[in-house]
């Protein structure tokens, strides 16, 4: 089945399964690779992205519901958006591969909390982790907010 | 060219030396002796022998015409840094910038094979003194190179930021490749002293970092070939057993699958995609046969101190007459450690691109040596044409020393001609894995009339960790007759007590077990630093005051810089301040593999549960190369400790691991972040590891701080109150 929707702003138009999950379609249909495969289940939030400005985990949600949506994921983001800034700052990757998804939900997050305390972003961002970079994720969520203000 | 042509007259030109300049190869066999030195030097940080006889020299350096420094890795980067690590300690002798640095895996075909594999925080130590001597001879043959062409002597010649200098003359490095046809090679110079140092000992930023920032780092699952295919597995729902019937017919039919393949007594679906993959594997209807079905309750009746092949690791004094004999009270407990799983974030997988000519083999792993053999084996090809290609690892963990599908995935690509892509699902990353096995201790002492500590015995149950999967290799790993790397690993006891004795009782089990971050340290230090925290409580010590107490041999290096790493956590921690009320503060040491890491905890029980609300770390690196990475590693291990202390446990029930996703695997989140203060101290002449030692310390020293606050002390991880 044909499927037209914006990724990062461009129109494309893609024939598969509809029920095939979003996660698989932007990255092995578009080849945009930044949004990561971790649970399959919502879990993780590794797969995380942005539809019409909502935050999703992309590894559960069918490829139809993007229909004429607006799908934003990692590489749509500017290297200067306040979240990518703030990442490089803190220098918060080890593996790396949880980093996008952490970012996107931060990036979305900052959209509801512009002023976050700690508990604001450890009770909302429940993305995992395993070299354990949590301790500057909370630091750079923070940044990330005072480098939006600028 | 044909391709078979293009990959010998690669493997020809490759081996005739380490650094390629300007698309020809410069001197023979140059490297070999900072090669011999790395292998020495591994063995001797991981306590192993290691046979050098098959060493062969390969490319290691580049100059790229665009002026940068491309460096091949034979250690991988799995998120510790050690891309980072080797870009300064090259750039320190080669005079680049940090900018002007490239590091990538070296893959089997073409680039350096590390036997050994990564792993066991070697790879700094293993490779400190060999690529600074690589790089320092790669500055004097440009040097030469330089004053061949300026006619000038070699002695007028400097180097900085890649630019060769004589007076008002100037070049690149990639200049001066370009225009030199004949290079002569210098005897190995020495290295600059540490005093004109001037990136080793700095913040240095991760050279991987923007990369991974902006979403570009490649791993495994994200390589692509033309022609892809997609592969998923029939997983094997039980241990050890075979598959008895499958109907394939309804995944078969399932849309866009292109293939069900048996072989080996394995089932795959070959489809268009990813779904069209997954959703028909669900289709599969297959029965097993079960050899027996094992219980949590018989797996640790199994791993129980007194069972199995007993091997005395350590004994000073007589501690057993002493135990047995005499005045004083013998204080007695008894410890467990769960079966632990890696959950790496990215699960594992393998995209293969097999042809007559090579098979491209797409994988993360931190053992591509062993898998090339496997590979070679398994599709019946020569070794020479294997090619592991490594991207970033997304998490290793000791995970990714371990076979994951990549045999399968490969001969998936030779029976469907095509590129096969096919990966774990994360419900497979837990049930079909390799677990930390759980282990049991019993340690006993004697408390003197007085409280002093007059023996001391340890004595451990493992399963087998490593012995079981290193195949091919030519290590000898079964010193001692136990299995030393896991069990041995930590269960010596550190402290200065005239009377000891360490022993491990090997056991076998039937499920997959192997190494897990800080292996064998890990439980060995959560029973032995949780009892001295108990015996402090016994005596009416204060337990850190306690364990400098017992560190009394000043001729005993070890010993003496972990009684420093305890005085900087006594200052720095707040120890001696006054505690607040409902807070608990807990201690404890690891010395592992020559670095030595300290916590400090402080932790309260906030609505019935753990909460950990302070973690000073210290760690003695020996010498520090990068302390923002080594920070980096600090912090991590705070929260995977954390994670390990308060949430994980696998479980096993009717053959089966219990957990099947994360839901029922809770780690630790950003919820769990305590305050971390993390000091790092030097007090060696060379850099030790980072990417373990600091995990082992962080649960003994909540049990302690727990004991502390509640006068209970809990002896099983995770901890539950």
């Amino acid at each position: 089945m044909k499927i037209s929707f914006k990724i990062n702003g461009q129109e494309t138009t893609l024939d598969v399964d509809p029920q095939m999950p979003l996660l698989w379609a932007v990255r092995d249909e578009l080849k945009l690779t930044a949004t990561k495969y971790g649970c399959g289940k919502a879990l993780c939030g590794a797969c995380t992205l942005h539809v019409d400005g909502d935050m999703l985990r992309s590894c559960s949600i069918p490829i139809e519901y993007a229909s004429g949506k607006n799908v934003t994921t990692l590489e749509g983001l500017p290297e200067s958006h306040p979240v990518k800034q703030a990442w490089m700052e803190l220098q918060v990757p080890q593996c790396g591969y949880c980093q996008p998804g952490f970012m996107m939900a931060a990036a979305h997050f900052l959209q509801i909390h512009p002023n976050p305390t700690d508990a604001d972003i450890q009770t909302n961002i429940t993305n995992i982790c395993r070299c354990g970079t949590q301790s500057r994720i909370l630091k750079a969520v923070k940044r990330a907010a005072e480098l939006s203000k600028k | 060219m044909t391709e078979d042509k293009k990959i010998n007259s690669r493997r020809n030109f490759l081996k005739r030396g380490a650094i390629v300049l300007g698309g020809s190869m410069v001197a023979s066999y140059l490297g070999c002796n900072p090669m011999r030195r790395f292998v020495a030097q591994t063995a001797e940080g991981m306590d192993l022998p290691a046979d050098i006889s098959s060493f062969n020299p390969d490319f290691w350096f580049q100059i790229l015409p665009d002026n940068l420094v491309l460096l091949k890795s034979p250690k991988v980067e799995m998120g510790q840094g050690i891309f980072t690590g080797y870009a300064m300690m090259a750039a320190e002798e080669l005079n680049v910038s940090m900018e002007q640095m490239r590091v990538e895996h070296a893959n089997t075909a073409s680039g350096i094979e590390d036997a050994l594999g990564t792993g066991g925080s070697n790879s700094t130590l293993s490779l400190f003194k060999p690529i600074r001597e690589m790089a320092a001879t790669l500055r004097e043959i440009l040097k030469l190179g330089a004053a061949a062409i300026w006619k000038v002597p070699v002695t007028q010649i400097t180097t900085q930021n890649g630019v060769l200098q004589s007076g008002a003359q100037k070049m690149t490095f990639a200049e001066c490749v370009a225009a030199t046809k004949k290079w002569t090679i210098p005897e190995t110079p020495a290295l600059k002293p540490a005093s004109e140092f001037k990136y080793i000992g700095k913040d240095v930023k991760r050279i991987d970092l923007k990369t991974k920032v902006m979403g570009t780092a490649q791993y495994t699952i994200d390589s692509h070939f033309p022609n892809m295919a997609y592969a998923t597995m029939l997983p094997c729902p039980y241990f050890k057993a075979t598959l008895k019937t499958v109907n394939t017919a309804a995944a078969e039919k399932s849309p866009d699958v292109l293939k069900v393949v048996q072989k080996d007594g394995w089932v795959a679906v070959v489809a268009k995609t990813q779904y069209a993959a997954l959703s028909a594997a669900q289709k599969l209807e297959a029965t097993w046969d079960v050899p027996q079905m094992l219980q949590q309750a018989e797996l640790e009746a199994m791993v129980t101190v007194g069972k199995g092949t007993e091997v005395n690791v350590q004994k000073v004094g007589n501690a057993k007459s002493v135990l047995e004999n005499g005045s004083g009270k013998v204080y007695k407990q008894a410890f467990r450690t769960p079966f632990g799983t890696h959950a790496p974030m990215e699960v594992n997988g393998t995209v293969a691109h097999v042809t007559k000519d090579i098979a491209i083999i797409v994988l993360g792993t931190q053992q591509p040596s062993i898998t090339k053999s496997l590979v070679a084996k398994a599709l019946g090809i020569n070794k020479k044409m294997v090619d592991i290609q490594i991207p970033f690892l997304g998490g290793g963990f000791g995970r990714k020393g371990m076979m994951g599908n990549v045999v399968e995935t490969a001969q998936l690509s030779q029976i469907m001609g095509r590129p096969i892509k096919m990966m774990f699902t994360r419900e497979q990353e837990f049930q079909n894995s390799f677990y930390r096995p759980l282990t049991h201790h019993v340690l006993s002492a004697k408390i003197g009339e007085n409280g002093d500590i007059q023996a001391i015995t340890h004595d451990q149950a493992t399963p087998d960790e490593v012995l079981k999967f290193v195949t091919g290799s030519t290590l000898p790993l079964k010193l001692l007759g136990a299995d030393f790397i896991s069990a041995g690993h930590g269960a010596s006891l550190l402290y200065n007590i005239p009377n000891k004795s360490a022993t491990v009782w090997g056991t076998e089990i039937p499920m997959p077990v192997g190494i897990w971050r800080g292996v064998g340290m890990y439980p060995n230090t959560f029973a032995v630093e949780s009892f001295m925290n108990e015996l402090a409580h016994e005596t009416k010590k204060d337990a850190l005051d306690f364990r400098m107490g017992l560190l009394t041999d000043v001729k005993d290096s070890i010993a003496q810089r972990t009684k420093k790493v305890l005085e900087v956590l006594k200052e720095k921690s707040g120890w001696t301040t006054a505690k607040p009320a409902g807070v608990g503060r807990g201690v404890s040491i690891a010395n592992d593999r020559k670095s030595i890491a300290g916590s400090a905890v402080e932790v309260a029980i906030v609505e019935g549960k753990i909460k950990v609300l302070r973690v000073t770390q210290v760690l003695d690196v020996g010498m520090i190369l990068n302390p923002e990475g080594i920070r980096s590693q600090m912090e991590g291990c705070v929260m995977m400790g954390i994670s390990g202390a308060l949430y994980e446990e696998v479980t096993v029930k009717d053959s089966q691991v219990s957990m099947s996703n994360f839901h029922e695997f809770p780690m630790a989140t950003l919820a769990d972040v305590p305050d971390i203060q993390t000091i790092i101290l030097a007090n060696a002449q060379e850099p030790y590891g980072v990417g373990e030692p600091p995990l082992a310390p962080i649960a003994p020293a909540i049990a302690g701080a727990i004991l502390d606050l509640t006068g209970k002390m809990l002896r099983q991880l995770p901890l539950k109150i």
